[in-house]
Formats: C-alpha cells, sequence, structure tokens
C-alpha cells in the first residue's frame, strides 16, 4: 500500500504556478528524495503534503485515507524543517515532548502551573519523559536534554529536529534538506545515520535535498524535480543509466553529462560535428547527443576536439576539451595512465561509447536509439 | 597612530591583539571620545551631582542663600497633599494607560500580522498619533470631550446616556487623561510587536502545526507568546517610563486640575520649580521621581534577565 | 499562517476589527479638521455632522496666522530639531566608534557611563541646567534649547550595537590604505552608519518636535516659541473658546510631521522599531 500518494497536484501563489500536476507514490517503508535546483518547488510540496499549505488543485492520501483537506496536526506525519524550527525557549527534552504533549494532553492539561494535576495528566506526563528519554538515548543526545536550542552545536540541533520528529513514530517521516546547514565532513557522516534511523522507524520518508549525490547514496528512489515538474522518478541507477530527460541527465552526475548537438540523416545515423557516433535516431533531423564522461575517450577517428586541461584526481583524469566543429565543451574520465600525449591546446579524437549514449529530442525528452555497429574496443 | 595599527596588523592574529593592547589606541580614541565627554559632564552629569545637592538644601531661585537641610524636604513631601495626589495620579495613570495600550497594541498587531491586506494602511494609521504633536493633540481632544460641544457627548446624549464632564470633573479627568495616553501610546507599541511577530520564524508555525498545535491559541500558547516575551518585556519598560513622565497632556489640558485631580509627578517638579521656584524642593520631588524610574527598569531588567535567556 | 492568504469573506471580521479601531484612532484627525473650517456658531450648535454649512477656512486659519506666527514657530522648531539632531550626530558618531572598535584603557568606564545616562530620563537634570543658563545669561536662546540634548548616550549606544557589527577587517583594510582614526570615521564609518542615522534621525525629531517639558521651562520670548509652545500661547490669547480658529491652528503646528511621516512611513516606522529600546 502507498505511505503517500501525491496524485496530480497544482499549487500557485497568485499567477506563478508553482507546481504543475505533479504525482506521487511514496510506498510504507520507502525512502524517496526529491531532489532538484533551488526553487524548483521541493519546499513546496513537501508542505502540500505535510498540510502546511493547500494546494490549487489534485488530492494527497496518506495510507489510502485522503487527507487532502486535514490540517497538518491531524495528518500523522512529522517533518524535519530546513533550519530545525526548534522552539528556542524549550529546553531539547520539551523540543522533544512537544509533540506527544499536544497530541495527548487536553487543553485544560497544557495550562501551566496547574494543568498537571488535571485527570491522569502526571501519568501521561511520565509516560511521555519515557519516551522522549528513549528517543534521545537513540540518537545520542541524552547527555543535552537540559540545554535550550541556542545553546547547542549545529549537528545536535539537527539530532533533536529528527527525534521531535521520530518520537511519536510518524506515519510518513518529510525531511526538508535536514542537512544543508551542516559542514560537509558532517554531512556525509549524518546521511549514513538518517538512511540507518530510517531503517529502524520504517515510516515511508519523502526526503529533500538539491543535493544529487545526497539523494543517489541514500533513497530507495529519486523524484528529480524541476520548474515544478516531477521530470522522472526511480531507482538511483536507473536516474543515472537510463535518464528520460535532458535535464534530468545534466543534473545527475558529477562531472556533468557532455550534451552535443548532432544530425541524424534520411537513415537515421546520427552524427556529430561530421562524425558518425554509430547511433540510429528513429527519424531524420536535428538531435541532442549526450554521454557521460566516464563513456568518452580519446580513440583515433573520433569527434576532433582541443585538449583545454588536464585535471588529475588520483583513480581517475578529468580532461577537459572542446569540440573543434561547435565549440562544445567535453569532459573525458579516463584512467591517468591514459591520458593523451598531447600538450595543452593540441588537437584530440574523442570517441563516445554508442551503446551507453542517449539521444534527445528538441524538447529534452528522451529518443530512443540504436546502436547500428559496436565500434572496436578502445585501446 | 595608524602607522602603528598597520605594524601591529602586519602581525600574526594572536600577537595584534596583544600588541593592540599593548599599543592601544588610547589618543585617538579619546580625542574622538572627547566632544561627546565633555557634553555628557557639562549636560548630564554635574546637572545629576546638582539635583543630588539642591535636593537636600532649601534653595529657592532667585534667593541669595541657602541651608543644607538633610531630608527635610523629603519629610515635607510626606505632609504635602499635593504632592501625595501627584504620586498617586501618576501610579493610577500608568496602571491604567500600561495595560491597556499593551493588551490593545498587542491585540492589533496580531490580527495585522494574521493577514496580508491592508497591513501598510493599519500599520500607518495606528502610528499617525506617535508623530502627532501631542499637545495639538490634546487640544483636538479637548474639544471632542468638551462637556457641552463635544462630538462625544453629543453621541452618548444621542444614545441618552450621561454626559460626564470629562475633562472638568475630578472622577472622570484621570480615565480621560489616560484614555489619551491610551491613543497615543498603541501605535508605538504596536509598531513594536509587530517588528516582535516578524522576528519570529515562520517555520515555527509549520513545526507547531505539524507536532499538533491544532488551534490558533495553541499555536500562539506554544510559539508566538513566548516568543515574544523578549518584546513584551521592553514594551513594558518603555511604556512604563514614558507613561510616569506624562507631561504635554496634563499641562496643556487640565494643569493638574480640577483640585489636583490630575496632578501628576514631572508637572509637580515643573511647578514646584518654575513656577513658586522652591528649587530644593522640587530637586527633592526630581529624585523620587527618577527613583522610580530606576525602580521600574531595575525590576522589570531583572525579570529579562531570568526569563529570557535564550535568542 | 499559510503563506496563501485567505478568501476576503474569511478575511472579515478580522478587517472589522481593525477598521473600528482604526476609526477610533482617526476620530481626533478627523474632527480637528472639520472644526477648523467651522464657523464659531456651527461650532457651538454641537451637531455631530463633520461639513460645515459656511466654510470658515479663512476666518479661522487668517485668525491664527494673524494672532501668532505660526510660520516663525514652525521655522523655530526645525532649528531646534535639526540643531539638536546635528550635535548630536557629530558627538555620538566618532564617540561610539571608538566604544565600538578601538581598544583603549578607560572603555569600559567610559561605556558604564553611557549606560548610566541611558537610565535617567533628562527630566532630571532641568533643574540645575536652568539654573547654568540662567547663569551663562543663556536663557531665551536656541543655545538653552539645544546644548541639553547634544550628547544623547541614546545615540551612542545604538550606534556603538551598529558598528559592532561592522566588520573588524574593513577597519583593518582602511588602515593599510593608510587612513588615520579620523579619516576611518569620516570615510568608512559615516558612510556606512545611514541606516542607523535616519533611523536615529526620526527618532530625535519625533522626540524633540513634540517637546513641551524643557521648551517651556527655558523660553519666554514669543520669538523663540517651538511649535508646541505656540497652540498654548494661541490658546492663552484666545481663552480657549474659538475652537475654530484653535483647530487651526493645532493643525497648522501638527502638519509638517505628519506629512513627512506620510510621506516616509516605512522609514519612520523603521526608526522607532529600531530605536524602540527608549521613549
Ligand atoms: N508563499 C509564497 N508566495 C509566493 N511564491 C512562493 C511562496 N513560496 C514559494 N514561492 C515560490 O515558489 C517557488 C518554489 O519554492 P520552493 O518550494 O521553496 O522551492 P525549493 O524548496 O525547491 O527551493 C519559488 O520560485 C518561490 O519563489
Ligand atoms: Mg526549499
Amino acid at each position: 500500500m502507498a505511505g503517500v500518494s501525491v496524485s496530480a497536484v497544482s499549487k500557485s501563489f497568485g499567477v506563478t504556478e508553482v507546481l504543475k500536476d505533479v504525482s506521487l507514490e511514496v510506498r510504507k517503508g520507502e525512502f524517496v528524495s526529491l531532489v532538484g535546483p533551488s526553487g524548483c518547488g521541493k519546499t513546496t510540496l513537501m508542505r502540500i503534503i505535510a498540510g502546511l499549505e493547500t494546494a490549487s488543485s489534485g488530492m494527497v492520501t496518506i495510507e489510502g485515507r485522503d487527507v487532502t483537506n486535514i490540517r497538518a496536526a491531524d495528518r500523522d506525519v512529522a517533518m524535519v524543517f530546513q533550519n530545525y524550527a526548534l522552539y528556542p525557549h524549550l529546553t531539547v527534552s520539551q523540543n522533544l515532548a512537544v509533540p506527544l504533549v499536544m497530541r495527548r494532553l487536553s487543553a485544560l492539561q497544557r495550562m501551566p502551573l496547574f494543568g498537571r494535576f488535571i485527570g491522569d495528566a502526571k501519568a501521561k506526563l511520565a509516560a511521555i519523559s519515557d519516551e522522549t528519554k528513549r528517543t534521545a538515548e537513540m540518537l545520542g543526545i541524552a547527555h543535552l536534554m537540559d540545554r535550550k536550542p541556542a545553546q547547542l552545536s549545529g549537528g545536535q540541533r539537527q539530532r533533536v529536529a529528527l527525534g521531535r520528529a521520530i518520537v511519536r513514530h510518524p506515519r510518513v517521516f518529510l525531511m526538508d534538506e535536514p542537512l544543508s546547514n551542516l559542514d560537509a565532513a558532517l554531512r556525509v557522516h549524518t546521511r549514513a545515520e538518517i538512511v540507518a534511523l530510517h531503517r529502524r522507524v520504517g515510516a515511508a520518508t519523502v526526503y529533500v535535498t538539491h543535493d544529487q549525490s545526497e539523494a543517489m547514496t541514500m533513497s530507495d528512489r529519486v523524484a528529480v524535480m524541476m520548474g515544478g515538474e516531477i521530470l522522472q522518478i526511480a531507482a538511483p541507477e536507473e536516474i543515472y543509466l537510463d535518464p528520460a530527460d535532458l535535464r534530468v541527465a545534466s543534473f545527475i552526475g558529477s562531472p556533468k553529462i557532455n550534451v552535443l548537438a548532432a544530425e541524424a540523416d534520411e537513415r537515421g545515423r546520427v552524427s556529430v560535428d561530421g562524425v558518425p557516433t554509430g547511433l540510429l535516431a528513429p527519424s531524420r533531423g536535428p538531435v541532442t547527443f549526450a554521454v557521460r564522461p566516464e563513456d568518452i575517450a580519446p580513440a583515433g577517428d573520433g569527434i576532433p576536439a582541443r585538449l583545454t586541461h588536464v585535471e588529475f584526481l588520483g583513480d581517475c583524469a578529468l580532461l577537459h576539451a572542446e569540440t573543434i566543429g561547435n565549440k562544445r565543451p567535453v569532459i573525458c574520465r579516463v584512467a591517468p595512465d591514459r591520458r593523451p600525449r598531447v600538450a595543452i591546446g593540441g588537437e584530440i579524437s574523442l570517441w563516445p561509447d554508442a551503446a551507453k549514449s542517449f539521444l534527445f529530442d528538441g524538447n529534452g525528452k528522451r529518443v530512443s536509439a540504436a546502436v547500428a555497429k559496436q565500434k572496436p574496443a578502445h585501446v | 597612530m595608524s602607522d602603528a595599527a598597520a605594524a601591529a596588523y602586519a602581525m600574526a592574529p594572536r600577537e595584534r591583539s596583544r600588541a593592540r593592547s599593548l599599543v592601544g589606541d588610547g589618543g585617538a580614541a579619546w580625542l574622538l571620545t572627547l566632544p561627546a565627554i565633555i557634553a555628557y559632564l557639562l549636560m548630564i552629569l554635574l546637572p545629576l551631582a546638582g539635583v543630588l545637592a539642591l535636593a537636600f538644601t532649601d534653595y529657592e531661585f532667585g534667593g541669595t542663600s541657602f541651608r543644607w537641610i538633610g531630608s527635610e524636604n523629603f519629610a515635607d513631601m510626606l505632609k504635602d497633599r499635593t504632592f501625595m495626589a501627584s504620586i498617586r495620579n501618576t501610579v493610577i495613570y500608568c496602571f491604567f494607560v500600561v495595560p491597556l495600550s499593551i493588551g490593545i497594541a498587542l491585540l492589533l498587531a496580531i490580527l495585522i500580522e494574521a493577514g496580508a491586506r491592508g497591513r501598510a494602511f493599519f500599520r500607518a494609521v495606528f502610528f499617525l498619533p506617535v508623530v502627532s504633536l501631542t499637545v495639538a493633540m490634546a487640544t483636538a481632544w479637548q474639544y471632542l470631550l468638551h462637556p457641552s460641544i463635544g462630538p462625544v457627548n453629543a453621541v452618548l446624549r444621542g444614545l441618552g446616556l450621561g454626559t460626564p464632564n470629562w475633562l472638568g470633573s475630578s472622577d472622570w479627568v484621570l480615565m480621560s487623561l489616560g484614555m489619551i495616553g491610551v491613543w497615543e501610546n498603541v501605535g508605538f507599541n504596536l509598531v513594536l510587536f509587530l517588528a516582535g511577530l516578524t522576528a519570529i520564524p515562520r517555520e515555527l508555525y509549520g513545526a507547531a502545526e505539524v507536532d499538533g498545535a491544532k488551534s490558533a491559541w495553541s499555536r500562539f500558547a506554544l510559539v508566538t507568546w513566548p516568543l515574544l516575551g523578549p518584546t513584551l518585556l521592553f514594551v513594558i519598560i518603555i511604556t512604563m517610563t514614558r507613561s510616569i513622565r506624562v507631561f504635554d497632556s496634563v499641562q496643556t489640558l487640565t494643569q493638574g486640575g480640577p483640585n489636583n485631580a490630575s496632578e501628576v509627578l514631572l508637572r509637580t517638579i515643573y511647578q514646584e520649580g518654575f513656577h513658586y521656584f522652591k528649587f530644593g524642593y522640587s530637586a527633592a520631588i526630581t529624585l523620587v521621581f527618577l527613583a522610580i524610574v530606576l525602580a521600574v527598569m531595575l525590576v522589570q531588567t531583572r525579570l529579562i534577565d531570568r526569563r529570557i535567556h535564550y535568542g | 499562517m499559510r503563506s496563501d492568504s485567505p478568501s476576503l469573506v474569511k478575511d472579515l471580521p478580522r478587517l472589522a476589527v481593525l477598521c473600528i479601531a482604526a476609526f477610533i484612532v482617526l476620530v481626533p484627525y478627523v474632527w480637528m479638521l472639520a472644526v477648523s473650517v467651522k464657523p464659531q456658531d456651527e461650532v457651538f450648535r454641537a451637531s455631530l455632522t463633520l461639513l460645515p454649512e459656511r466654510w470658515a477656512l479663512i476666518e479661522n486659519y487668517g485668525k491664527v496666522l494673524r494672532t501668532i506666527p505660526v510660520l516663525t514657530f514652525v521655522i523655530n522648531g526645525l532649528i531646534v530639531c535639526f540643531g539638536i539632531l546635528f550635535f548630536q550626530l557629530l558627538f555620538a558618531i566618532p564617540a561610539a566608534y571608538a566604544l565600538a572598535k578601538l581598544n583603549f584603557r578607560g572603555r569600559e568606564i567610559l561605556f558604564g557611563f553611557v549606560m548610566l545616562g541611558l537610565l535617567i530620563p533628562y527630566q532630571t537634570t532641568a533643574l540645575p541646567l536652568y539654573m547654568g543658563f540662567h547663569q551663562a545669561g543663556l536663557l531665551n536662546s536656541y543655545t538653552a534649547l539645544i546644548a541639553p540634548f547634544t550628547c544623547s548616550v541614546f545615540a551612542i549606544f545604538l550606534f556603538r550595537q551598529f558598528f559592532k557589527a561592522l566588520p573588524d577587517d574593513l577597519i583593518a583594510a582602511a588602515r593599510i590604505d593608510g587612513m588615520g582614526e579620523f579619516s576611518i570615521v569620516w570615510r568608512v564609518i559615516l558612510p556606512n552608519a545611514w541606516p542607523a542615522a535616519t533611523a536615529f534621525a526620526i527618532f530625535s525629531v519625533v522626540a524633540h518636535w513634540n517637546d513641551l517639558f524643557w521648551p517651556l521651562i527655558v523660553i519666554q520670548k514669543g520669538s523663540l516659541y517651538t511649535p508646541a509652545m505656540g497652540i498654548l500661547a494661541f490658546r492663552s490669547v484666545e481663552s480657549g473658546d474659538d475652537y475654530g480658529a484653535l483647530m487651526a491652528a493645532a493643525t497648522l503646528v501638527a502638519a509638517p510631521l505628519v506629512i513627512a511621516f506620510l510621506f516616509a512611513q516605512r522609514r519612520f516606522i523603521e526608526g522607532v522599531t529600531m530605536t524602540g529600546l527608549k521613549g
């Protein structure tokens, strides 16, 4: 069953359409990343799932229940905000307790000073205190319980925010760029922890990030979003090896995929700068040819290019070149011993691996391509 | 000087800070602060000492001699019916203006902040009294509250209600001045509250909603109220000290009357000092005034220190 | 706290409350303007109609202008306010820079005095200051109106906070570029002090334009009256019965600042919020 399902959701602020007919399904216990450049509508989509924003049209369901018109408090979702949104006036333990207190205690019982003497408030508070302690221990923040957020480091705050989200075992777990405020080392470390935490909690998780490597390393599936649309949603390998859209191909992968203008002749043979690539397009006309840096290498009789710069990275080298015909930049990732014996500024010839190259039409949509003939493996 | 500074800067950071405190920026610093120091001495510190001294004398302005009379001035105050009325009225005025102007301002600020419509308009309207000459607006109020020709009483008469002599009866005068005070202060407090409210991160409201704060009231209790704490205490201090210093409207409208029913501290100081020229006595009352202001600030800054230790 | 605004209908209760409050706030202004164009007999009829049957605009305003030199009062007000402001900035900015960015022995003590000054309302020092100005023969002068306010500890405090937030490297760079402390104040600090300076300027002008206590003490000469004193003077001449003319006078003296506010609302409100620490 779907943990969360978003169907055909659109959202406009005034005249600007921020989300266009977005659909997304997250299974129970699945970890789905929402990745895309800043401003593409990720936060908006997340807030709609949480119930903090109302969609202009479309439907949201959580475990089969239509929650489109149900407010956040009743949706049983938890959220980690980008800036953590910890209550600055409450201690860590109080922050962790808020979701439980708000749900279990009546308004009267929440009154300051004497509320705790009403009915079973004391027993409930004791239970809440146990649960927050357990959560804190799980996250390794038990020693910080009496501090206020201002007295915590960024990493500690982030843990408290995580704790506040998981303490009540929500059905859906939403995280909006939870790592973007941490320094690089801590970020990589925390990635693994979040994944481990997700396995333990097992809630349907939507994880928003603008960092494609975060999305690729953490998720069961990745949804690539751009300009208010989800362009592709698939497992990380599929997104990388079989992109459905030029923008997806360009966004995922570092260094970026090489994009070259190409032309298909009347028999569909695709050539770049007049050099046949060995790919066959379904029809003639201009197409966009794309190949990842590791799938193009110097070899005889390829696309002529000028070497502009070489980066040596240890396990590989990045060759930066510019095609001579169309003056397009190309990057090749090669084994260090395969770097060509050409000085900077010298001419090289680049040969793309047709089986691993992609064709896109004028709108950036993937065009199915056949491999005409396999060139002999580069030597 | 700047050579020394540049030289110091060229050193490694740790050495630099040591060198800076050794070489110091002394000369230039004292030159830069000198005008302010002189003005401070002449216009604040010396007169303050003067007031402290005067308060223990029987000096009358224009007189040629004076005696040190210890605390006699303060003893006289206790027997002075005008002064006692003045203290009482100032306290009542404060307890009327402070809660009302703060409560109304908070309510209006929350209402303004709750929606996008008319924000700038309402803010400007409510702020208008702050920039309007108090004496001029007091005059307008005098007309509005006029017992026979004033519109306020005309409305009351139309509704078949009683028509008090707002500024002329000792039962009503303090309340009338208080209402004018509220009218004047609301805009000021409102603007401060708006600043406080906009400083609360939006995300916290989202977090509160996700955490299960369903009603607007529970979100107010969980987020708005505690986060507005520092602003609120500031506003209380400001409104307190502003109300203790009420003078313009009283001087314009009632001159302390009728029968001392609207006599307030600053006016008593003014009257004793610059009307009867009893400088010694007036200085003593000034010290009482200062003591009250300091006490208010002290109590409230203590509260701030105790309650607000985040952010 | 959704970002999209609710429909107008849902918003209506909120707007209604705000409108009522706004109406109450505006009542005195509306009546002040209305009465200022009414002839005396209509004022005394105590009707609730705002517009006059017979316009007495020229009559009332003419009477004010003939009886008291309104323009002189306004000019006095401007001279006093801007005189005070000029010296406050002149004294406070360098001092605040020194307190914020320079290391020198005695800095903590000086700052202690600033904090002390913040606690003391200016009315406290009125008596000795009066004696001083009397001794110096300076009563009834612009000096008496301006001098007591030239050292604004509040300005020093405000600018110090503001300058503390400027990066140290900015000043270090200026020193490396060969500037002395005075040129740093003039060329680096001053251009960066504008936001704080406008905020403080508005706060200061509003406070001193509205002040009555001190001018009442040191000024007897009519030609030096400030706007606030002007109305009081007009009232005593008129024995306060000709409400039409009185409202005309009130309108005239309140107008300059109110108009300035209407033109630069945002700056005014920012100014007050930024300086809101002290009233
Ligand atoms: N409350 C709002 N009013 C108007 N525009 C908004 C609002 N919230 C977001 N937007 C706009 O919607 C777009 C998407 O924003 P957001 O969802 O925050 O993007 P992301 O999280 O992917 O960076 C942005 O162009 C932003 O300017
Ligand atoms: Mg975002």
